[in-house]
């Protein structure tokens, strides 16, 4: 452990800093051992789900027992008012946050996808609980920066966890949806007060489009051409609030708060929900200025669900597939995720899922230069997740065969938490009907009961991500004399990890400030190049550029590569050469030419 | 009330009355501090804002200035108001919205603007037409959106800057602002420097030794020159004036064709305090329902082709050589990426052959209309003959592709007719056979625009020596404006003289002054200011204006009773131009007839709705089979976002 951790630390970690953290370390190492596991320290529940203020409230108390990594902020106000909450994990024992990879990690964009909320919680929890423990957990908090925004839609979760949860995928900002001149004035009601917004059916005998299928009661099932059900379906539970004639025609919102970025963004013909310009939302504004105002994010994770996938960009075709060089790191980051999360794939959105403009992943990806993932959680086949149920479902006759699966799975694993029963109702427009049908945390979410796995397992991808960003290094420089006072001196800088300092594709759009390599010493340079393979003779590749004592580098140091800079200089003394990297670190060495 | 193109003819009759008048009107403003002597002068901010502030006070009742904020400048952004408050509200009458000088070097806009709404106050006692606009329609003004450029043309060193004070890295070398232009020969203006180099690409225009032009080695030319921006390589990194102060150009920032990660266009679509805050105003007034700009782009003056492009624009190749000079900058540093190598190398290998697979669902994606719609050509050319009449103006001087400008927002998204002019134009030339506004018109039809994000093509850059070519010749827009400079005794071009430079050696000097080519002489405002304030109120006469007419109610017994009734547009627009449809950004026109929804028996809903009425007096019918009781009243109410509301009382009987 001790060998790690000088490996990790930076130089510039002073030996005070050092021995807090290794005295941090042998008080929890000591409180591990008095017990068979690990006592927590703050204890939070992962198999429910939390509203906007049981969100903050946890993040406080974290904030609160780990003062010396956590700070809550908040970056803006939602259109509702709500905080949006940004928990920043960072050690400054080992730098400034700007000085430091930072990983972006966001969730709940919809407002109805809530669970990756749950997976933030838990990533700050992990981190903070395991510091010390686990030596891979330590170095990442201390490697790295990480701004963890649990729900960027506060007002769409709280839709969902408080109100009736019908709708709750758009934020509040009001959207005249059926071009009355009146605003989000006609939305689904609870007419039984239980809470969910539910289907409507009515009695009809005789006249009916559906009946009941014999698969199961709970089923309904359309009637084939020709034949008569004794049933018909009346949409969801719901008033003509506003006397046009019309049921539930303007709810809540009316559009989707991850199509408003500043990629590919297209108006609302082309690209649903868009609204009127990228970034108009005061959601998708106040995280923008934030990215905008933190260079250093090198990752990005937004979770959504659900469907079990680790998407990329870009969302629309004729974008254009990204940068060779960029495929290259998704793919290696990607293709590891689905090794680490049994049911998800590794695709590309436009091409697997659907075309989306102006989303937040293209947004980050190509106008912030980050490498961007949004993962979909949970997959359905998670319910019978086993080689062998799984073939009992391909069997019509087997209880768990599809569409049975559900109730069974309800019936005997949930106890019938998630589906209600059918129910008499009498509604004021459609008289006698019944309300009936599946809960909103049926679906979308995975059983309480399956969360603390889901949130692992990604968290576990995400940290993957993390310690994947770029990370700049510098080996003592290597000098020679040439006679008289030139001396050639060669530089090997090395990032170790996949992700470049700088993605190719923000090189080409230059929204990334090029990495610079200085020179500080009474020289003058002669050249500069590239060494291209250090085993074989041949020119360096000369760098054409005006000012050699300040090289910059706009496409920055690939992954997993060593840049070898091979100097003429003329001149004595001391210099000091910097490596300056926006998302990779600044690092430097001093020689002295005699 | 509505102005057919019949009285539109009687109007132009009284023209000539009328302009006597506004010469005696401009008498008048003698004393202001915008004018010296009889000639008038561009307004600075101050001057401006005091002009406002005089206006709208001597006319309080009809008219209000607001600031939608400062810019990083300190200036305020000013919006006039004009409209009779009294009578329909205000959000519900179709308005005019006029803005100008997105562009910063484009100030001729503001005088324009101004003149509108001095024209629109003082005449609305005099006037029937203009007191029929104001009682029934809404005029938003925004005379100057980007005062911080604008304000340069006061400057001691004039460099006719475009951009907003946004500090910038142009160059995207890490340093912001680092390379200013300097007025090397003291003159006051920023112009260009050609340097004879044998590497030099350009050489001495044969026609006019003035101008250069790009050597054609295919005719056996070789280039001996370079050119520049007048200047110092401050950073010493090879280039001059590349990153100068400013940051964003307020007219590239919008939502159409936006050129992603070009020169000037900021880090995103709307990224500007500005282009936000026109945003937000256009979108909480919906009752926007024309749109006229002033700006580098044109659309009145040629008329969109049949197919519905624009002409292609017609930028000074001498500028675009000088810009040409520095497009290498924001390369600098970009290293071929050596193949990712080491430990995990055979992984690499192993990975490159596996992509993410698709077979999921594909839609087509569908692309953004990038021309005119059929539909709507023939109101584009009506409107663009009246302009050419009302003004005069037949050539344009420089233009500029619209590449996110606010206009093209304004038709494309918006989904209202939206207008571009430079506000004025060069006289006929003497020979009249070169630069005529015809013969770009072919050529544009010939050329229709790129689709947009094509495969991640290069967007097509605003001033670049190959638009200059594209545009019909090396140096016709060039050899025009300067036939026109020198035929009006127009101070625009510096001629070429010596100059040591510190690092260049000996170069000239010279070239397009700033501001002279996208200006007119301050002499020729007040006759220009007239005419587009009365292009403005011809605009205005031309809106949709539905009403209820030939109401008719027939009972059948009992309790149930036949309503019909017709919707007219009395107005010369329809109700949605065809892409407002299209593209869904103009609200389907609502019939609603006040019953309890189940009442009506048959026929039409409750409430209704329809996408387009053409005007001129086209008609939908409704019918409504209603449950009422003898005697009772209904109202039935029409609301047009484009084209006003209406509403009727009917008695069942």
């Amino acid at each position: 452990m001790k060998r790690t951790l000088e490996h990790a630390m930076p130089k510039a970690l002073t030996l005070c800093a050092a021995l807090a953290s290794l005295l941090a370390m042998t008080a929890r190492t000591g409180l591990a051992q008095s017990g068979s596991d690990p006592q927590f320290r703050v204890k939070i529940d992962f198999n429910r789900w939390h509203d906007y203020d049981e969100l903050r409230a946890d993040l406080l108390r974290l904030e609160e027992a780990f003062p010396r990594f956590l700070t809550y902020s908040s970056v803006g106000q939602s259109y509702g008012g709500r905080d949006m909450m940004l928990m920043t994990i960072n050690n400054s024992e080992t730098g400034p946050e700007l000085s430091k990879a930072a990983m972006y990690i966001e969730a709940n964009i919809h407002g109805n996808e809530i669970q990756g909320g749950e997976v933030c919680l838990y990533t700050i929890w992990y981190l903070m609980e395991n510091y010390g423990r686990i030596e891979e957990v330590t170095k990442l908090v201390d490697e790295r920066v990480f701004y963890i925004f649990p729900t960027v839609n506060p007002d769409g979760r709280d839709h969902f966890m408080d109100g009736t949860g019908s709708g709750a995928r758009t934020g509040h900002v009001p959207v005249d949806q059926d071009n009355d001149g009146l605003f989000d004035e006609d939305g689904p009601n609870d007419l039984n007060g239980n809470g969910t917004i539910e289907q409507i059916r009515k009695y009809v005998p005789g006249q009916g489009t559906h009946r009941i299928s014999h698969l199961d009661p709970r089923i309904m099932e359309r009637v084939p051409a020709g034949e008569a059900g004794d049933w018909v379906l009346l949409g969801s539970e719901g008033l003509d609030d506003d006397g046009d004639g019309l049921v539930n025609e303007d709810p809540i919102g009316g559009y989707d708060p991850n199509r408003n970025w500043g990629t590919g963004w297209q108006p609302n013909y082309i690209q649903g929900g868009a609204m009127d310009y990228p970034f108009q939302l005061p959601e998708s504004r106040a995280i923008n200025d934030f990215l905008m105002s933190h260079p250093n994010i090198a990752g990005v994770q937004s979770y959504h669900n659900s469907g079990g996938m680790i998407l990329r960009g870009p969302g629309a075709e004729w974008h254009g597939e990204y940068p060779a060089a960029d495929v290259m790191v998704y793919d290696q980051l990607g293709r590891q995720g689905a090794r680490m999360l049994p049911y998800y794939r590794y695709i590309v959105i436009w091409d697997s899922l659907y075309t989306v403009h102006g989303g937040f992943v293209d947004w980050t990806h190509d106008g912030i230069g980050a490498v961007s993932f949004s993962n979909e959680l949970w997959n359905r086949g998670q319910y019978f997740n086993s080689p062998d149920l799984m073939r009992q479902q391909e069997d019509p006759n087997s209880p768990i065969a599809p569409p049975k699966d559900r109730y069974f799975f309800d019936d005997h694993l949930e106890f019938g938490d998630q589906y209600i029963e059918w129910q008499g109702f009498e509604h004021p427009e459609y008289g006698t009907v019944e309300l009936g049908g599946w809960k909103k945390t049926y679906g979308r979410v995975p059983p309480r009961f399956m969360n603390e796995e889901l949130a692992h397992r990604n968290m576990a991808f995400t940290l993957y991500q993390a310690s994947e960003m770029p990370l700049m290094s510098m080996s003592e420089p290597a000098v020679e004399s040439m006679g008289g006072d030139v001396y050639k001196v060669w530089v090997e800088l090395t990032n170790e990890k996949i992700t470049p300092t700088i993605i190719e594709q923000a090189a080409q759009n230059k929204v990334v400030r090029p990495d610079l390599l200085t020179l500080d010493g009474n020289v003058e340079v002669i050249s500069a190049g590239i060494v291209q393979d250090r085993f074989t003779p041949g020119p360096s590749q000369m760098i054409d550029q005006h000012d050699l004592k300040r090289i910059m580098f706009r496409n920055g140091t690939p992954g997993n590569t060593t840049h070898i800079v091979e100097y003429l200089l003329k001149g004595s003394g001391n210099v000091t050469v910097t490596y300056s990297s926006v998302k990779g670190g600044t690092v430097e060495q001093r020689f002295s030419l005699r | 009330m509505h102005q057919t193109l019949t009285g539109k003819r009687q109007r132009l009759g009284r023209r000539a009355a009328r302009c006597s008048k506004s010469t005696l009107a401009a008498g008048m403003l003698l004393f202001l501090p915008g004018f010296q002597g009889a000639e008038p002068q561009y307004h600075s901010y101050d001057e401006l804002t005091a002009a406002l502030r005089r206006a709208v006070r001597a006319h309080s009742d009809i008219a209000r200035v607001e600031s939608l904020g400062e810019t990083i400048g300190g200036r305020d952004i000013w919006v006039v108001e004009i409209a009779n408050r009294s009578g329909t509200p205000i959000e519900e009458r179709p308005a005019l919205l006029i803005v100008a000088n997105l562009e910063g070097n484009q100030v001729v806009g503001s005088e324009l603007a101004l003149r509108t709404v001095e024209y629109l106050l003082d005449n609305y006692e005099s006037d029937p037409e203009v007191r029929e606009r104001l009682d029934n329609h809404v005029f938003y003004v925004f005379p100057r959106m980007n005062p911080d450029a604008a304000e340069l043309m006061w400057a001691g060193v004039k460099t006719g800057r475009r951009t907003n004070s946004k500090p910038y890295d142009d160059d995207a070398d890490g340093r912001i602002d680092e390379d200013d232009p300097e007025d090397l020969n003291g003159d006051g203006l920023i112009t260009q420097m050609r340097v004879a180099d044998p590497a030099g690409e350009y050489t001495v225009d044969p026609d006019e030794p003035r101008l250069m032009k790009e050597a054609d080695a295919a005719k056996g030319e070789s280039g001996s020159y370079k050119i520049y921006w007048e200047g110092l390589d401050d950073d010493d990194d090879g280039y001059f004036n590349e990153d100068g102060p400013g940051g964003v150009d307020i007219n590239r920032n919008f939502q159409h064709e936006y050129p992603y990660y070009e020169a000037d266009a900021g880090r995103h679509m709307v990224s500007e305090y500005e282009s936000r805050a026109l945003m937000d105003f256009v979108i909480s007034h919906r009752n926007i329902a024309m749109v006229l700009t002033y700006g580098e782009s044109d659309n009145l003056v040629i008329s969109p082709t049949s197919s519905g492009a624009l002409a292609p624009a017609a930028p000074i190749s001498l500028l675009s050589f000088a810009d040409e000079s520095n497009a290498g900058a924001n390369e600098v540093g970009m290293f071929q990426a050596p193949r990712p190598r080491g430990f995990r190398g055979f992984e690499m290998f192993f990975l490159q052959q596996a992509q993410p697979s698709g077979g999921g669902r594909r839609p087509p994606a569908r692309r953004p209309a990038t021309t005119v719609n059929a539909a709507d050509l023939d109101y584009y050319t009506t409107i663009g003959e009246q302009y050419r009449e009302m003004t005069g103006i037949s050539r344009v001087s420089t233009t500029r592709a619209p590449k996110g400008a606010f206009f093209e927002y304004a038709y494309f998204q918006f989904g209202v007719p939206s207008f571009s002019t430079p506000g004025w134009g060069l006289a006929e030339a003497a020979d009249s056979g070169e630069g005529q506004a015809g013969g770009q018109q072919a050529e544009g039809a010939a050329r229709p625009r790129a689709a947009p994000g094509a495969g991640g093509a290069r967007p097509q850059g605003m001033q670049r020596p190959g638009a200059g070519r594209a545009a019909g010749g090396d140096s016709q827009t060039d050899s025009r404006i300067l036939q026109w400079m020198d035929q009006q005794d127009v101070a625009g071009f510096v001629d070429w003289q010596e100059f040591q430079h510190p690092t260049l050696g000996t170069v000239e000097i010279g070239g397009f002054a700033p501001y002279a080519a996208t200006n007119p002489p301050a002499a020729q405002l007040n006759e220009l200011g007239d005419a587009h304030a009365e292009f403005a109120v011809y605009l205005t006469s031309l809106f949709a204006d539905v009403r209820i007419t030939d109401v008719e109610v027939i009972s059948h017994g009992g309790s149930v009773f036949e309503i019909n009734a017709d919707i007219e547009n009395v107005g010369f627009l329809p109700t949605s131009t065809q892409h407002g449809v299209v593209s869904r950004s103009v609200a389907p026109t609502m019939v609603q007839l006040g019953v309890q929804p189940d009442d009506v028996l048959t026929g039409a809903a409750k409430t209704s709705f329809f996408s387009r009425l053409e005007g001129s007096g086209a008609r939908e019918s409704y019918t409504w089979v209603v449950r009422g009781r003898q005697g009772a009243t209904v109202e039935l109410r029409v609301r047009s976002q484009k084209g006003g509301s209406d509403s009727a009382t009917i008695t069942l009987r």
